[in-house]
């Protein structure tokens, strides 16, 4: 006998109609993030402000009232994302909203809510690090923590949006992928995007899909936690309805007692995504067939790449788009295939380099990787872009590890002196 | 089998308060990890380290018809902030902290309201006194018993159960002998008699004076118990004031 998503597949869940405010908008993509939330359910969030993110909060709070939600400003993030897995676990849709050192509080509590298999979402509006850094601009640089940031072996999914367009829209996917995999779900957008201000358009709430929670059906004296479907992730049920929960941050069994050695169920925490993956991963691809050269980029870099390629095109140079969408889990196949095909991979990213190590594990020594680093602060020059994609173009000899393609003002900045 | 007093005073106070026992929710962390719902079957979360008090906030936002009681160690090492603010906002939830006086799963290491432990040059550093910070941060119900005051740590758990608000009641026992299947070492009995013996009832007492040394006795009691509007109710006020018809009262 099946429960869950199983026995219930052909249900389709349309967004609430109360939830969605149908028309079109000029906002900028925080706000639109939160009215993504809250189309997609939300009904809690639990923050604390920090700049660049800020927006979106508010804009939730401002809300929240009128859909049935609440809303509480924590004493800091640590206390933010504990509140989110308690408010998930009494039955609501939960986010929290963050930037970089907020971020970094976060990370003890995403691996309780990958490990407890919490479904949430969080969205990290990120700016320039380390530490306080540049606290009202852009940087790319959470990226790899996003992943590994907790202690432990567990995978996320992480989302990086464009767009106010997209910050809607992948919120609301966000929330769709998080209930459906019981992970934590991140959308790693970057300040450019989170400050943005551009047309939105809030479809109807009956064009919305929403995937539900997979509560579990049967019956409650058999119901055991952590016991998965086919698809390696169990049904949830919520605290207070008599299912006698006991539910550890400690390596647990099926029915979640302690246990004092590794588990089948820990190995499934990475395995439910990383053998889901190909269903997760959503990329854009333009002009990739015939290509020389693709350009692997992410978030805001991913728009600025398009006049930087644009360019290179009008001058002969066939390059391909490759925008990932979904950055995690990493589309390990795609590239290690297009690897075959191309000469080179230009990756520009705003930061001194973390995606573009993905790119080259994947490319297997096949093709070159061009790095375009950027420190932070704004975004890349598509001038710079047109270059790195020319000179990839151009070598002819095979270079091993990561080739950096330093811009102009790359030298300004860190080798005047020399 | 050796059974900590804690389980009986807790399931008795429940019985008492008349409280659904499914609506009942327990929030732990790793500085107390208590067993009783392992044998009492209600939900427990066992949460990471000193959040248990965000965690249990998030829950009765979630579903403010849980009843959500937190159980901690000595929480006001991981975590003391939180502790503050849920109850200067005056969160709907039952904090019981148990005071061992040292981790009990982390033996000899030091613990902000230690007296004394397995520390080789003895300690030197002053103990938090728990209920004047729960006091201090507005908290609606305030008391402190060994786990021998069977007989009033049971009211006080009724008392604290029944009310809304952020109540607190620390407990001094022993850490130990709270894993059931292990019998305990006669040392810990001394200790649990050693601390019901060395304690005075001082119900009333300002909590500027419960401080506890080694020099004085351990003084236990009620300290503190009054009404105040919780944060739903806080929320729900405010909300409808300001947005007006609009606006449907959360619950």
């Amino acid at each position: 006998m099946a429960f869950g998503i199983e026995a219930e597949k052909e249900v389709i869940m349309k967004a609430n109609k109360k939830d969605v405010l149908t028309g079109s908008y000029y906002i900028d993509g925080d706000v639109a993030a939160a009215y993504g939330a809250i189309a997609a359910g939300c009904k809690f969030v639990g923050g604390y402000p920090i700049t660049p993110s800020t927006e979106a909060f508010e804009a939730f709070v401002h809300r929240a009232p009128y859909v049935g939600g609440i809303t509480i400003q924590m004493e800091d993030e640590l206390g933010s994302i504990a509140s989110i897995l308690g408010a998930v676990w009494s039955g609501k849709k939960a986010m929290t909203i963050t930037s970089g050192p907020g971020f970094s509080l976060m990370m003890e509590n995403i691996g309780l809510g990958a490990m407890l298999e919490t479904p949430f979402v969080l969205l990290n509006v990120q700016r320039s690090g380390p530490s306080t850094g540049l606290p009202t601009q852009a940087g790319q640089a959470d990226m790899m923590q996003s992943r590994w940031g907790a202690n432990g072996d567990y995978e996320i999914i992480a989302i990086s949006p464009d767009s106010p367009q997209e910050m809607f829209d992948y919120t609301i996917k966000a929330f769709n992928l998080s209930e459906k995999y019981r992970c934590p779900v991140m959308i790693m957008a970057d300040e450019c995007v989170g400050h943005m201000t551009e047309k939105v358009v809030v479809p109807e709430a009956d064009k919305i899909n929403i995937e539900p929670r997979r509560f579990y059906k049967g019956p409650k004296e058999k119901y055991l936690p952590f016991k998965p479907d086919k698809d390696l992730v169990p049904p949830m049920a919520k605290a207070g309805d008599g299912y006698k929960l006991h539910i550890s941050g400690l390596t647990h069994d099926e029915k979640g007692y302690p246990t004092f050695s590794q588990t089948p169920d820990t190995k499934r925490l990475v395995d439910k995504i990383r053998l889901n993956a190909d269903k997760i991963i959503e990329l854009n691809e333009d002009e990739i067939d015939d290509a020389d050269v693709v350009v692997v980029s992410y978030g805001i870099t991913s728009r600025v790449a398009i006049r930087g390629i644009e360019q290179a095109r009008a001058k002969g140079l066939k390059v391909g788009n490759l925008r990932l969408v979904t950055v995690w889990p990493f589309p390990e196949k795609r590239i290690a295939e297009l690897s075959k095909k191309v000469k080179a991979f230009v990756v520009p990213e705003i930061n001194y380099g973390q995606i573009v190590y993905e790119v080259e594990r994947c490319a297997h020594g096949n093709a070159n990787v061009v790095l375009v680093p950027h420190g932070g602060g704004f975004v890349h020059n598509p001038e710079d872009i047109f270059k790195a994609i020319k000179y990839a173009a151009q070598e002819k000899k095979k270079v091993e590890g990561i080739i950096e393609h330093k811009t102009e003002l790359y030298r300004l900045i860190h080798e005047k002196n020399s | 089998m050796k059974i900590h007093p804690l389980f009986s005073t807790f399931a008795n106070a429940v019985k008492k308060a008349e409280i659904e026992s499914d609506k009942i929710c327990l929030v732990s962390d790793f500085l107390y990890q208590p067993k009783i719902s392992e044998y009492l079957g209600f939900d427990l979360f066992h949460v990471t380290r000193g959040r248990s008090i965000p965690f249990a906030t998030g829950m009765k936002l979630g579903n403010p018809k849980l009843k959500v009681v937190v159980f901690v160690g000595d929480l006001i090492t991981l975590g003391g902030n939180h502790f503050m603010h849920a109850s200067r906002r005056n969160m709907d939830i039952v904090v019981i902290c148990v005071n061992n006086f040292l981790y009990p799963k982390i033996n000899g290491k030091k613990s902000p309201t230690i007296k004394s432990a397995f520390s080789p040059y003895s300690v030197f550093e002053r103990p938090v006194n728990i209920p004047h910070v729960a006091r201090s941060s507005r908290a609606v119900y305030v008391a402190r018993w060994t786990a021998l005051h069977k007989k009033e740590l049971t009211e006080s758990m009724t008392r604290a159960l029944g009310k809304s608000g952020f109540s607190v009641i620390e407990v001094i026992s022993p850490g130990n002998c709270y894993f059931a299947g292990i019998p305990a070492s006669p040392k810990e009995n001394e200790l649990i008699e050693f601390y019901h013996k060395n304690s005075e009832i001082k119900n009333d007492e300002d909590t500027k004076n419960v401080e506890i040394t080694a020099e004085k006795k351990i003084i236990v009691g009620k300290f503190f118990e009054k009404k105040r509007p919780t944060y739903i109710d806080s929320y729900n006020e405010r909300h409808s004031k300001v947005i007006g018809d609009k606006f449907k009262i959360y619950e």
